[in-house]
């Protein structure tokens, strides 16, 4: 039976798997291993033809059989030394040290769906103003007496609007229960993704409360829903990434007027208004309605700088990244000037990105657990988790300053091969401890595992020439 | 091979099939039943523990017949020795491949 004069697209397909497979296999090695299984395949192909079973089962057989090239040629990869040998010099190189961070942060963008918190840093509400007394002899609760409120918005004329808001005690895994004036969402300046905002008596739900109590029914709105307690109307759902007070999901209760216990107002000053105009003309309001003691107890906060508090702490934490440089290097090399500017534009490059990924991750995975571990119900106090930062900042400066010091001097690679030498015992001459390479052969850094009172430098870079690289690229 | 004694079950049963005359791949997945992301792996191993043996026919008989050529695996003296050291092992091995190929 005469072989047929074109390849059959079983043949085709399982050349091609070959040939993608290939790309796997170390470059020697290619040349043969292709040639092999491409062999097989073209025998296996003329056996089955010339034996009148080349079925459509066994052309399938033999695509299913070719896949295990991509096994077999991950095996040879897996068994090649140099394959590892280029593995270890990749996760030495201080790309990849950019690289790892780069997938930190991309992980993080992702898993918060697109640094929702982070992008509103730099969209926050202008003019925003948060007010509430911070009573001065201590002991009292943060708050304003709820009559308060509709006098500044009656007899003001600094003040544009203004409305009262009460935060409900947060309960785990509840959603948080905040009291608001109707004024509450036109001075905030949201308006709502479904339904329309109601003047009493009704609940208007954030995006997350929406999903979470309702299931994201797109009939919510006018149905009712047990909070605390009673029954209320849904009355409006405010759009996806809006938060004002806290990241957890929240149930605005609407009320024409809070009477019961002390109230946060939330306010948005006129046009150049400064302020001390502004705290100037409250107390004298409140003075007005008999309340004489606000006198320098009003406290304001403007949303922006609330906002903005995490980027200062950033900055902070990047300066102090910047500062440690000096302090890190000790200017040793000064006969190598580039080499040191090229260690501390990495170090500080390394450090800031390492900064930005605990920056983005505290910001984003927090909610407003700050304000609970802090024990303070001032509003907008903490979308950030402050004392995580802080340990986060710490930690990513300890291990940048670590991560230099194992690093080559001249090249940036993590420093490999570690070698003990000396003897414990024998502190006089025979200094013990570890001696680490550079696998480019630029020096060798010995750390003693016993540091003299006498010394200064606890470790020790002995710079070696050129004429040592070859010694050392053979040993790879 | 320093560790003979742990050499596994499939690929005892590779080395008695290329023992018993299935000196290429395809063959020997055909004759075990075992799929080729198994075997050629295993023939690799078994080729850098100096086990068997690998060899290109002559490349003039694979052009005078006009196809490629192909590449033939047979035991060495260790792999022998190993397989012996394996059948006690296993001593189902032998029967599980048939010897009339040779």
């Amino acid at each position: 039976m005469p072989s047929p004069a074109r390849r059959p697209l079983a043949v085709v397909l399982s050349d091609w798997i070959v040939a993608v497979a290939a790309l796997l296999t170390p470059k020697a090695q290619r040349s043969d291993w292709k040639r092999e299984w491409r062999a097989e395949i073209w025998h296996r192909w003329q056996f089955l033809w010339h034996a009148r079973m080349w079925s459509r089962h066994e052309k399938l057989a033999l695509v299913r059989s070719t896949l295990g090239a991509f096994q077999d040629a991950a095996w040879l990869l897996k068994s090649h030394e140099a394959f590892w040998q280029d593995v270890r010099e990749w996760a030495r190189s201080p790309f990849t040290c950019f690289g790892a961070l780069g997938v930190l942060l991309l992980v993080t963008t992702m898993l918060s769906g697109g640094l929702p918190a982070t992008r509103e840093l730099l969209s926050a509400r202008s003019n925003l103003l948060f007010i509430w007394i911070h009573p001065s002899g201590g002991g009292h609760d943060k708050g304003l007496p709820p009559d308060l409120v509709p006098a500044w918005e009656r007899y003001s004329r600094q003040v544009a609007k203004v409305a009262a808001f009460q935060i409900g005690r947060a309960v785990a895994d509840q959603p948080l229960l905040v009291t608001v004036q109707p004024e509450f969402f036109d001075v905030i300046g949201v308006k709502p993704a479904l339904g329309t905002l109601p003047r009493q008596g009704a609940v208007v739900l954030d995006d997350r409360a929406w999903r979470s109590l309702t299931h994201a029914n797109p009939a919510a709105a006018g149905s009712s829903l047990k909070v605390g307690g009673d029954s209320h109307k849904i009355a409006a759902v405010l759009p996806p990434n809006f938060w004002i007070l806290s990241r957890q999901p929240t149930v605005y209760v609407v009320q024409r007027e809070i009477t019961k216990g002390l109230v946060f107002a939330v306010a948005r000053p006129k046009p150049g208004v400064t302020r001390r105009q502004l705290d100037k003309e409250l107390v004298r309001i409140a003075q007005e309605v008999c309340y004489y003691f606000l006198d320098s107890q009003l406290r304001y906060a403007a949303w922006t700088n609330v906002l903005l508090t995490p980027l200062r702490l950033f900055g902070i934490a990047v300066a102090l990244a910047g500062l440690m440089a000096p302090l890190v290097f000790r200017f040793r090399l000064r006969a190598f000037r580039l080499a040191a500017t090229r260690r501390t534009l990495f170090f500080i490059a390394k450090a800031t990105l390492a900064l930005a990924w605990v920056f983005a991750a505290c910001l984003e995975l927090s909610r407003s657990e700050s304000a609970i571990l802090l024990g303070s119900k001032d509003p907008g106090d903490g979308p950030f988790l402050v004392w995580l930062y802080i340990l986060g900042t710490m930690g990513v400066l300890f291990w940048a300053v670590a991560d230099q010091r194992a690093r080559c001097r001249v090249c940036l690679r993590l420093l490999a091969f570690p070698v003990r030498v000396g003897c414990p015992g024998c502190l006089l001459l025979d200094w013990s401890g570890t001696e680490l390479f550079c696998s480019e052969g630029h020096g060798i850094l010995h750390v003693p595992h016993m540091a003299p009172s006498w010394d200064e430098e606890d470790e020790r870079w002995i710079s070696l020439d050129e004429s040592w690289q070859g010694l050392f690229a053979s040993g790879k | 091979m320093s560790d003979s004694a742990k050499l596994s079950h499939t690929a005892a049963l590779i080395l008695q099939t290329v023992e018993n005359g299935c000196s290429y791949g395809f063959d020997i997945m055909d004759e075990t039943g075992l799929p080729s992301g198994t075997v050629y792996p295993a023939l690799r191993r078994m080729e850098s523990d100096g086990l068997i043996a690998s060899q290109w026919e002559p490349e003039k008989k694979a052009q005078a017949e006009q196809r490629p050529v192909r590449k033939y695996y047979r035991v060495t003296r260790e792999g022998l020795h190993v397989l012996e050291q394996s059948q006690k092992r296993y001593p189902l091995l032998a029967k599980l491949t048939s010897k009339s190929r040779r």
